[in-house]
């Protein structure tokens, strides 16, 4: 029995020890893969430095283009040489590795690794890392100035050519006040649809998205995975262009626009949906478990009743977003008020544009109060 | 007497590698009041939520009135739960509910499941649950929302909620660890009600001396995952308390040399 026990013991710290190695082996991979990152995050600061620098040193050259006149920023982007500055980015943030002792940690290694002890906490005036970082920001500067063409002095002196406008829309013209009302309405209510039928089918699929639900079997986690995935590309979708697609799909008229918020819609809230059921308080849950509920029975008592005031606060916000959103979606053809926006704006009936901007403005001030009066009493 | 419980060479491992249990043995015998004493994080909680599989055990075997949990899946798995009852240290109602809907919530593991989902439930179990609200002195809370009560009455609402269960076993972890200590006794006596009057076993894990003299009938103790006693409650001294707790506990009421 003794020696039963004994062997039994000395296999235990075997397999122990085996884990042991295992860890470290795994721990020594990790601490490789992050040293690759490091260098690749430093590889790709250094290559943008030397990129910018070529950038700044060709535009203020003062060299010409093919039209005989100052290169743009668009002519010198081509210009650029980009395999230099990949070779130049890799060879220094070789150096900046391999010198570390002498030149302190790179930027790469402090952000992925951190910075080792020994280097203290001295002033970013102290250390290379912080001159880099300071010139980086400074580059960064100067040449978005330069690809942006920023303007300063026209932005300063030309605001007379916008008069017109601006005088328009300050006096209002009474004509389209009627139409305009109408499609308020109309606009109003497509939100309201669009976020009418994201509800249901966000609601079913948020937990589905939600980590902690979905750890148990196989066919869970993959569903997680997929609709996680989906979710993720319809919303990286603009609804613009979920509007475009429905109206080639149900022709042009309020319906595409409520299918583009919809689908929109639905992407959105599952996302905001998943994330109140990742934070729920799992108490309850094993609570209804351990009365031998099934899994619907949990879900029900577990989870719904910790999640529907977010839900509903998130849901009428959505709505909020969507009557904004729904002034755009008619830019293009989907209804509301949007539509008889665009061709007004074309002509420069800027009167008329003020009228409709104004109404724009109250409907969104007013869900705007609304909704906050609303959330604040739920939650 | 029968064996209520039965534990076999149980051990648990968490995924980040903290071991839990290491080979606990342990059998329970039918009626009894058996307390689990031991530092935190000592694996009391886990072994207790392997009782009724809110854990899933590394290794060992675990049966319940003879039959093995561990080898139990799917409805026959809810349905022993169901035969089971857990009282928690945070009492884990749910905080929206109204209070009878709690106690109504300890009937899931029988109730038609379309019913239950629409918070619809029977004549005779409302009745039942009204009845056991009464019997933990809180037969007018039925109405109020769980939150709204204090914690000791919320313990109570659980114990009704796992007497709703009608279960042969009651495992309660910490059950009153997060109570004023003036409110300790009171649910201890309703816990202790449901091993005299009901026949139930309970499991429980306690901290407090005087609780395990007043109302244990065997006591055990986990030190690192591993049983480290067994005995009666009485002849608990100064000796097995440091052999438990460590040389540096202090055993509250003893007087330190």
């Amino acid at each position: 029995m003794q020696s039963w026990q004994a062997q039994q013991s000395t296999e235990a710290t075997i397999v122990e020890i085996s884990a042991e190695l295992q860890r470290q082996q795994r721990s020594l991979w990790r601490h490789r893969l992050r040293q690759v990152q490091a260098y690749c995050i430093d590889l790709l600061l250094l290559t943008l430095m030397l990129l910018m620098v070529e950038f700044l040193f060709v535009a203020f050259s003062g060299r010409r283009g093919p039209t005989g006149l100052l290169v743009t920023p668009e002519e010198i982007l081509d210009l650029l040489h980009y395999g230099w500055a990949v070779s130049g980015g890799a060879f220094l943030a070789l150096l900046w590795h391999l010198g570390s002792n002498a030149l302190g940690t790179s930027p790469g290694r402090a952000l992925v690794l951190g910075v080792p002890e020994r280097e203290g906490h001295p002033p970013w005036t102290h250390t290379l890392r912080g001159w880099f970082i300071a010139l980086m920001v400074q580059l960064t500067v100067f040449t978005g100035w330069l690809i942006t063409e920023v303007q300063l002095v026209t932005f300063l002196t030309q605001f007379s050519k916008a008069s017109d406008i601006v005088r328009g829309l300050l006096h209002p013209s009474s004509s389209v006040l009627h139409q305009g009302l109408v499609l308020l309405v109309q606009t109003i209510f497509l939100a309201f649809m669009a976020t009418a039928f994201a509800i249901p089918v966000a609601f079913c699929l948020s937990f589905l998205a939600a980590r902690n639900l979905t750890r148990d079997t196989f066919l869970l986690r993959t569903a997680y995975t997929v609709v996680r995935a989906g979710m993720n590309f319809t919303r990286a979708v603009e609804p613009l262009v979920w509007a475009l697609i429905f109206i080639s799909w149900v022709g042009i008229g309020p319906f595409a626009g409520v299918l583009a918020l919809w689908v929109h819609s639905i992407a959105a809230l599952v996302k905001l949906y998943s994330e109140q059921i990742e934070n729920i308080d799992h108490g309850p849950v094993d609570a209804i478990t351990a009365t031998g509920a099934s899994h619907l029975q949990v879900l029900r008592y577990g989870v719904v009743p910790q999640v529907i005031p977010p839900f509903l606060s998130f849901t009428i916000y959505r709505w909020d977003i969507n009557v904004r959103m729904s002034t755009i979606i008619g830019f293009v053809g989907g209804g509301g008020i949007g539509y008889i926006l665009k061709p007004r704006v074309d002509l420069g009936q800027w009167g008329e544009v003020g009228t409709l901007v104004l109404l724009i403005a109250a409907t969104v001030w007013c869900m705007d109060i609304l909704s906050a009066k609303i959330r604040e009493r739920i939650v | 007497m029968t064996e209520a419980v039965r534990v076999e060479g149980l051990s648990k491992v968490f995924p980040n590698g903290v071991r839990a249990l290491s080979g606990v043995d342990l059998s329970v015998r039918q009626g009894e009041f058996l307390v689990i004493i031991g530092l935190s994080g000592s694996g009391k909680s886990t072994l207790l939520r392997c009782l009724n599989r809110l854990i899933d055990p590394s290794e060992g075997r675990v049966w319940i009135f003879g039959d093995e949990i561990t080898a139990t899946e799917g409805s026959d798995l809810r349905a022993m739960r169901s035969a089971m009852a857990m009282i928690f240290q945070q009492f884990n109602l749910v905080k929206r509910h109204t209070v009878i809907t709690n106690v109504l919530s300890g009937s899931l593991g029988r109730s038609p499941l379309l019913n239950s989902l629409l918070l619809r439930f029977s004549d005779e179990e409302r009745a039942q649950a009204q009845a056991y609200l009464e019997r933990v002195g809180l037969g007018d809370r039925g109405g109020s929302r769980a939150d709204a009560l204090s914690g000791g009455q919320q313990q109570r609402v659980a114990i009704a909620r796992a007497l709703m269960q009608k279960p042969r076993l009651v495992l309660a972890d910490e059950p009153v660890a997060s109570l004023d200590p003036a409110l300790r006794h009171s649910v201890m006596r309703h816990i202790e009600a449901l091993n005299r009057e009901e026949g139930m076993t309970v499991v429980c894990t306690l901290h407090d001396i005087d609780l395990i003299e007043r109302y244990a009938t065997r006591v055990v103790a986990l030190r690192d995952g591993q049983l480290v006693y067994e005995g009666e409650p009485t002849s608990f001294d100064a000796v097995t308390f440091r052999q438990i707790y460590g040389e540096d506990a202090v055993m509250a009421g003893s007087t330190v040399d």
